[in-house]
């Protein structure tokens, strides 16, 4: 067993062993936690189409609140099973992502700002479309996660056990994605998309994949917090605040990584929680948004990874 | 019904006027610098907040407004201008997410200082009713069209007279000769984003006196001079106020004839279409890759 693996293996222990035994009683910790790590698998996503699709998001809200509603919707009027809906909210949002397959014509900001433009007609839709989404009155008593053998998954810890699982399987997605040939093709395409189309690649199509791919894992989580809260209208599930923490979080913990992102939103979640919306509770965004110009102007790789550059070369000058 | 058609017409062109502002301050910065600047419709918001502050401080018309306006929003627009002026890497990426990031300040502030509830002006004259033939409008809408059309009359002879306004062309068509020909991009640069801020102090203002104001609106207004670019095609000033004028018509006559709610869907599905059937836009030319 080499040092990678033991290390895998004892962060495994952690987090589904440890911190449920240890932080399970205290609600509020778990909370905290199950909020920030579902966020972490947005950021995760955001971060999937960000570094292998080269494509910057400022419209993952429109995923996460049709995720939302796809799974509230069938377990509340057709009775799906809340796992099976889960499933299909991220299929749902899948599909909503065809609604954007035109704007990868456009090339990089456009694509950017066609993104954001999306984000907002999907509320509107929402909101307006009141005989299957209850419009701005919203939908409450929203099915909670089950109880299958024994076992209340909608329990806090049960909760937390879930959306681990969730972001965990997205990340080893995430990793085979990257490894398979079609992430040397995307990391090409990243160089030069027109020398990789000469070679044969079709870019276009790559592209479509990772939007899928990127909507499904955000859809999924979105369905997940619906179950999670129980309560959904459009101006929660298709907040702005959807979009911009995914991206300050995925900044922050290192986009070109895989779990930097998911470290990322730990933090950057329990900054704002515990400390912006302490101080300004109705424009806490603005300290988000600050983090945001901070890091890309002065660290734009990523914090986490500039920390860790900087403990490593003070442990190399200790030494 | 057919005059409630002409009537909504009439006004969706008099909305496009402030439109094809904020759309052209947009082109004008993405031609110099080729960065999209996310935050510029907050810059209008800013600007709109600014004559709503001067109104109720001063009990004056916002037009009084205007000069403050102009000063508030081309600082910031300077400051915008020296915070991407910062990024070395990946430019064109990390200045979306930078400009991203300062429009989610810019409301945010706006939202901290002047509060969450929707304003509107208070002057009288202003909301005046003009009739021009079977034709409606409030004062402000016409005043504010009319300006709007010189400005951009001005904009247009200053790009292709003055000195400045060239040389905001050249960077825009080719850096490097431009520097060759002893044109200092970064002055060309720093040019653009005052441009861009004077028009969105117009648009702001313009807004504020004939409209409601709310802090997510900036957003709103970047996603809709965005649109207007892509209907313009590689912009010209005649290209961007067509398509200002459809954006504001089609929007209108949603309004009039579905709902006001599917206003924004109005824009998108537009957008859409060309993007579908005219992917260099209305009035753009056959664009090469590579």
């Amino acid at each position: 067993m080499n040092a990678r693996s033991v290390a895998i293996l004892l962060a495994l222990v952690g987090m589904y062993i440890a911190v449920p035994l240890l932080l399970g009683p205290n609600l509020y910790v778990m909370s905290l936690l199950v909020a920030s790590i579902a966020i972490g698998g947005v950021a995760l996503a955001w971060a999937l189409l960000g570094n292998l699709g080269g494509m910057v998001s400022f419209g993952h809200a429109a995923f996460f609140g049709v995720g939302s509603y796809v799974s509230a919707l069938l377990s509340m009027k057709l009775g799906v099973p809340v796992f099976a809906a889960m499933f299909l909210g991220g299929v749902g949002a899948a599909v909503a992502s065809i609604a954007m397959l035109p704007t990868l014509r456009l090339k990089g900001p456009y694509f950017a700002l066609a993104i954001l433009a999306y984000a907002q007609i999907f509320r509107i839709l929402a909101t307006e479309w009141k005989s299957v989404t209850g419009g701005s009155g919203g939908l409450s008593s929203i099915p909670r996660l089950p109880e299958i053998a024994g076992f209340d998954f909608g329990s806090k810890v049960g909760n937390y056990l879930v959306i681990v699982t969730i972001v965990l399987i997205f990340a080893l997605i995430y990793e085979r994605i990257r490894a398979s040939h079609y992430g040397i093709a995307l990391r090409a395409m990243h160089d030069s998309e027109d020398a990789t189309r000469i070679v044969g690649v079709n870019s276009t199509f790559l592209k479509a994949m990772m939007l899928f791919v990127s909507a499904f894992m955000t859809g999924v989580v979105g369905a997940f917090n619906a179950h999670y809260i129980n309560f959904l209208e459009p101006d929660y599930g298709f907040s702005g605040l959807w979009s911009t923490i995914p991206i300050v979080a995925a900044i922050f913990g290192g986009y070109r990584t895989i779990l930097g992102p998911v470290i990322g939103a730990v933090f950057v979640y329990l900054i704002d929680q515990l400390v912006f919306k302490s101080y300004i509770p109705s424009g806490h965004q603005i300290m988000l948004g600050a983090l945001l110009a901070g890091m890309v102007l002065f660290s734009p790789t990523g914090l986490l990874p500039w920390i860790v550059e900087k403990f490593k070369r003070s442990r190399h000058a200790a030494a | 019904m057919t005059e409630l058609i002409l009537q909504a017409i009439y006004s969706g062109l008099l909305q496009g006027g402030s439109y094809a502002l904020i759309a052209l301050g947009l082109a004008v910065v993405f031609g110099t610098m080729k960065v999209i600047n996310l935050a510029h419709g907050e810059l209008v918001l800013l600007a709109a907040y600014v004559a709503y502050a001067v109104e109720s401080a001063f009990e004056v018309s916002p037009i009084v407004a205007i000069p403050v306006a102009l000063l508030v929003v081309c600082v910031s627009a300077v400051l915008v201008y020296f915070l991407v002026d910062r990024i070395q890497k990946d430019r064109e990426l990390n200045s979306l997410i930078l400009t991203y990031g300062i429009g989610v300040m810019l409301t945010n502030a706006v939202l901290l200082i002047w509060k969450a509830d929707i304003r509107s002006t208070k002057s009288a004259w202003l909301q005046d009713a003009v009739v021009i033939g079977p034709f409606y409008s409030m004062r402000s809408e016409l005043g504010f069209f009319v300006l709007s059309l010189v400005l951009m009359g001005l904009l247009w002879w200053w790009l292709s007279k003055s000195w400045y306004g060239r040389a905001v062309r050249a960077v825009a068509s080719n850096r490097d000769a431009a520097k060759l020909m002893g044109i200092n991009p970064r002055t060309t640069e720093i040019v653009s984003f005052v441009v861009a801020g004077i028009l969105a102090a117009f648009a702001g203002v313009a807004l504020y006196s004939y409209g409601v104001i709310q802090p997510p609106l900036g957003h709103a207004l970047t996603v809709k001079a965005f649109i207007i670019t892509v209907l313009a095609g590689v912009g010209s000033i005649p290209g961007v106020l067509a398509g200002a004028l459809l954006l504001g018509v089609v929007e209108a006559l949603t309004v009039t004839l579905l709902s006001s709610a599917l206003q924004e869907i109005a824009g998108m599905g537009l957008f859409l279409l060309v993007l579908f059937l005219m992917p260099n836009g209305l009035f753009g030319t056959v664009a090469r890759r590579g």
